[in-house]
């Protein structure tokens, strides 16, 4: 048994596995989706790097959902979803007031920045207006079948 | 065009600075890369210059730890601080008489609270791991285990619990006894037989899903 052998989790998830995680929208909970992030991706046998990225994407994917609402009094619901080919992961705001002027274009440049990021390190992404709230979600292509 | 966006290299390097590399060197490797970015940028395909900009940062970023065999490293500080928790849980269980905070442990081993927690769940995965290999009489886990207690026998054929029982390792049905039968609380389980608080909680999650499965019980019901 190696190293890397020890550190991979046992259980797995397979396709059609589905987790929701839904939070008080606030930065310093962010964590929770990253924390959750990281046991899923191992779960789905991604390797180290792909964790680390898929890591920093939930986080931005939170920011995404956050920007151009006031989060003061929302919740943050992420969704995992497993296939054979992804693990594509959405996050949704809901219950939080429209952003004021100012903080949405500070919620503008934020998003444009988080975009960038997301391209960098997921296979695809997006965001769309759902029902008043921002739905951000994003795709991350696994290289093979279950470990 | 390099003096506008050093902001952005500055931000991109930040984004990676939970990976254990000084916020320096992560600004320096951004900034080298934004510079690349302003010579290889052609305006005529269109393509916004901060996206075009932040791509190659992050490539370049994630090359950096690449070539410095960051995962390897990260899969080893991983387990080491695990390893780390277990004596640093001892120590605060000694030292405050009671179960220590995630806070208090992540003070002690100088991490942050996620890092700890990340630590934790790998180490579940780890722990796991190592007990399907534990059959093997070479497992170094199997020659700590303590001895079998004959009073045992007469819980286990009253808990209807006996093949599923005798399957565990010696150790593990000691536990299950002193926990379940004697009342002790975990703490006192870890002084007892020398390990940490988190080690015992973490034998006795795996032993009681051991368990379930063997007499067929959910865990979730």
């Amino acid at each position: 048994m190696n190293e890397e052998g020890d550190l991979a989790g046992t259980d797995t998830l397979g396709d059609g596995d589905c987790v929701v995680l839904t939070f008080p929208a606030r930065g310093d909970l962010v964590v929770l989706a990253r924390l959750v992030a990281s046991a899923i991706s191992t779960r789905v046998g991604f390797d180290i790097e792909e964790l680390e990225d898929l890591r920093l994407a939930v986080g931005e994917l939170c920011l995404l959902a956050l920007s151009g609402s006031d989060a003061r009094h929302g919740d943050l619901q992420l969704e995992f979803t497993v296939s054979p080919e992804a693990l594509d992961i959405s996050c949704t705001l809901g219950g939080a007031a429209p952003a004021t002027a100012s903080q949405s274009n500070d919620g503008d440049e934020a998003a444009e920045l988080s975009e960038q990021i997301l391209a960098a390190l997921v296979d695809e992404h997006g965001s769309e207006q759902e029902d008043g709230a921002v739905r951000a979600w994003l795709r991350k292509r696994r290289k093979g079948p279950l470990p | 065009m390099i003096t506008d966006n050093l902001g952005l290299a500055h931000q991109l390097a930040r984004r990676f600075l939970h990976r254990g590399e000084p916020l320096e060197d992560l600004v320096q490797v951004a900034s080298v890369a934004l510079v690349k970015s302003v010579d290889r940028f052609d305006p005529d395909r269109g393509v916004d210059f901060a996206a075009f900009a932040t791509r190659t940062i992050i490539g370049e970023l994630k090359r950096h730890f690449r070539d410095k065999g960051w995962a390897v490293r990260a899969s080893r500080r991983v387990q080491e601080l695990y390893l780390e928790l277990g004596h640093a849980t001892s120590t605060l269980v000694q030292q405050l008489g009671r179960s220590p905070t995630v806070a208090e442990l992540a003070q002690m081993t100088g991490s942050s609270e996620e890092a700890v927690l990340e630590a934790i769940e790998a180490g579940q995965g780890y722990r796991a791991a190592s007990i399907d290999a534990s059959e093997n009489e070479d497992d170094p886990l199997s020659a700590r285990m303590g001895e079998r207690d004959a009073r045992f026998d007469s819980v286990e054929e009253r808990a209807l619990l006996a093949p599923a029982l005798a399957r565990l390792p010696a150790r593990e049905q000691s536990i299950l006894r002193m926990r379940f039968v004697q009342g002790l609380t975990q703490s006192e389980i870890a002084v007892t037989i020398g390990v940490s608080q988190m080690h015992v909680s973490r034998l006795l999650a795996a032993s009681l899903n051991e368990l379930r499965q063997h007499i067929g019980n959910d865990p979730s019901d």
